[in-house]
């Protein structure tokens, strides 16, 4: 055991432990003490901390000005979508690179975390233009040579269609984003269960496809649940992409949209804080439930890159 | 023919194995990476290349009927270098200049063992916090020496990181080890860690311009009960880059704090034990015990922080637009604001030159991990 300490030190880790409570929780709560103020009680000068007469109208304000209830849903939406075809790839691919003998095993598992390295922004411009909408290579030559040929049935080009302002558009590149820490998560899971468990099945005459669904994948639940919730957090709170790829209001997530409160030089703080509450609450809340499940996920991602 | 050669055994093929659900491991493992490969290739891996290319056409959205022309290294040439470039030695001898030449200088007399390489990366860092303070406010109007926008952006995104990393390091270990004291209160302490790593961080930004607001702020409230009066935040460059900094700090200063205290729960106790025994004092056991042991940790959060230090987009957009004016466009900004007026082909180039600054530390840091391992 640790020896005790003397009554300073623990007044200091106590001090620094409130400091510490404080300085993660302080700028939250006052924006959410902000969101019951009036506008007029804003701007009184000696600043008031708590509100004298607290009111909901800054929460009927942020759904009048701005279809506040689409921009969840499109949150949710992308987020949920990208959150289950992540999950679903990443578990794949864990479990090969987990469980599976096979060659190359760490060489690739290096190979797909470093592509977390790539920053996100370098995305920009050319999915982008792949989104615009492109020629496809390779078949757009060839259905074009054809219908020189004759074949006048054929178009003359072969187009990806435009994905600007469309859900895909965000659930492409999360997924993308997402599925190397989720890959790693996976990854050091499945090493965890235990091996007996699985040759057990394969004894019994599972093959190895039915024993992955039905013994490992009920185990590994836990897992997934982390990896789904980092993943998610992820998507919900992206900004770069989802700013410059669906600029329609109607398609705006979330983080995008509560910036669009504030005006070229107005900035109705009243209503942005009550938009920003209801903006985090759904993290807040995983957060409350999942907080050691988040951070065995981070750190497993951590320890092992 | 009871002993044709086609009677003799053979492996079956994949197609066959695949038909009866009974690959091999090594079969049924990439057949299982597929998918991902797949997603990294076509999102990741596609457009990286696609970008390269890109940044050698002449592309803007609004203007068509210019078409998409292969103009090489144009668009580098006006970024690094400039159109109408004099070559007088006022300029060669420019501050930027020396500043680099002393950067490189520093880092080559480290790399060849003249400096402990303590020395080295401090002195380093010092150089780019000054060159930054002293360039990046002063975008110079007439555009000679290469895009004074790229450069702008440049030195700013260079002083961010340095300045945000160090920060985040500094706040981030006391709070990792503060989170490590057993306590009743340590759900409390967890969640005070998460919720900046959850928080999006534009609304980050969002919430730090309220507090960081001249009038009616928390900060400058505060400092008013202190009898300072505090300075117009976020309208002047000088003050919005420490705001910016400071805000930048506080929401990832938890992600380092989590990486690192995972790296402290992994320290055997018993290390702690020996070293009272023999009489070691808390400075110490933290200096000789804690440190070394927590360095793989260190190298972790050092990467991951520099890394999305250097795209900061989100939080410098939030608290001031990239401004006031243009002087605290980071590159990631200029990067978006470039394709939002649909210049596509500078828009890559710079991209590219994003991509290489994080390439490049990406190379530095794995070579320092693997040159002492």
């Amino acid at each position: 055991m640790r020896q005790r300490h003397g009554p300073l030190t623990r007044a200091a880790v106590v001090v620094g432990t409130a400091l510490l409570v404080l300085n993660g929780t302080f700028p939250l709560a006052w924006m959410i003490l902000t969101s019951f103020k009036d506008e007029n009680e804003l701007i009184r000068i000696p600043i008031t901390y708590l509100p004298t007469a607290p009111t909901l109208k800054n929460y009927a304000q942020v759904f009048q000005q701005l279809p506040f209830d689409r921009f969840m849903l499109n949150s949710a939406i992308v987020s949920l979508t990208s959150t289950m075809v992540c999950v679903l790839i990443a578990a794949l691919a864990g479990y090969a690179l987990g469980r599976l003998n096979m060659p190359y095993r760490r060489a690739l598992l290096t190979l797909i975390v470093t592509t977390s390295m790539f920053p996100a922004l370098v995305l920009l411009v050319p999915l982008y233009r792949m989104f615009l909408g492109m020629d496809v290579p390779l078949l757009s030559p060839l259905v074009a040579f054809l219908h020189d040929l004759g074949m006048s049935f054929l178009p003359t080009e072969v187009r990806t269609p435009n994905l600007l302002n469309t859900y895909w558009a965000l659930i492409i590149p999360y997924v993308a984003l997402s599925l190397p820490i989720a890959t790693l998560i996976l990854t050091s899971f499945f090493q965890l269960i235990p091996r007996d468990l699985e040759s057990a099945a394969l004894v019994d005459g599972c093959t190895r496809v039915e024993a992955l669904f039905r013994v490992i994948a009920p185990v590994s639940a836990p897992g997934v649940v982390t990896a789904a919730i980092i993943i998610f957090v992820n998507s919900w709170n992206e900004f770069i992409l989802a700013m410059n790829f669906n600029t329609a209001l109607s398609m705006r997530t979330v983080p995008v949209g509560i910036t669009m409160y504030q005006g070229e030089f107005a900035f109705p703080w009243a209503t942005i804080s009550a938009a920003i509450t209801v903006g985090v609450l759904p993290l807040v809340a995983l957060i409350l439930f999942f907080q050691q499940k988040i951070i065995a996920g981070l750190t497993a991602g951590g320890v092992k890159g | 023919m009871a002993f044709a050669p086609e009677q003799t055994y053979r492996s079956p093929g994949f197609w066959r194995r695949l038909r009866s659900g009974n690959l091999t491991e090594a079969q049924l493992g990439f057949m299982l990476l597929a998918p991902a490969a797949l997603v990294l290739a076509l999102v990741m891996l596609w457009p990286i290349l696609q970008v390269l290319w890109q940044s050698l056409h002449f592309e803007r959205l609004n203007l068509p009927a210019r078409g998409r022309p292969f103009i090489g290294l144009e668009h580098y040439r006006r970024m690094l270098w400039g159109t109408d470039m004099m070559w007088d030695l006022q300029h060669l001898l420019g501050w930027r200049l020396l500043g680099l030449a002393a950067l490189v200088a520093v880092v080559w007399a480290g790399a060849r063992g003249f400096l402990t390489r303590t020395t080295a990366i401090a002195g380093a860092i010092v150089i780019v916090l000054v060159a930054g303070l002293a360039m990046g406010f002063h975008p110079s109007p007439d555009g000679r020496w290469g895009d004074a926008r790229f450069w702008n952006a440049f030195s700013i995104t260079l002083l961010i990181t340095v300045a945000s990393v160090v920060g985040s390091f500094l706040i981030g270990l006391p709070l990792a080890l503060l989170a490590n004291v057993p306590s009743r209160w340590r759900w409390l302490v967890r969640i005070a860690l998460l919720i900046p790593w959850a928080m999006p961080r534009v609304l980050v930004g969002v919430m730090f311009a309220w507090l960081f607001n001249s009038t009616n702020g928390v900060v400058n409230d505060v400092l008013r009960r202190l009898g300072v009066e505090g300075p117009l935040w976020l309208a002047r460059a000088e003050s919005a880059v420490w705001a910016t900094n400071i805000t930048i700090v506080w929401a990832t200063s938890a992600f380092v704090g989590l990486i690192l205290l995972a790296g402290l729960q992994s320290i055997d106790d018993s290390l702690y034990e020996a070293a009272m025994v023999d009489g070691a004092s808390p400075w110490q056991r933290f200096w000789c015990i804690t440190l070394p042991l927590l360095r793989p940790s260190i190298a972790v959060a050092l990467i991951f922080r520099t890394l999305t230090a250097i795209q900061t987009y989100d939080i410098p957009y939030a608290m001031t637009r990239g401004g006031p004016g243009r002087t605290l466009e980071t590159l990631g900004i200029y990067v978006a604001n470039t394709t939002n007026s649909l210049n596509l082909g500078y828009a890559a180039a710079l991209s590219v030159a994003l991509f290489g600054m994080s390439l490049a530390v990406t190379v530095l840091y794995l070579r320092w991990i693997y040159a002492d391992d």
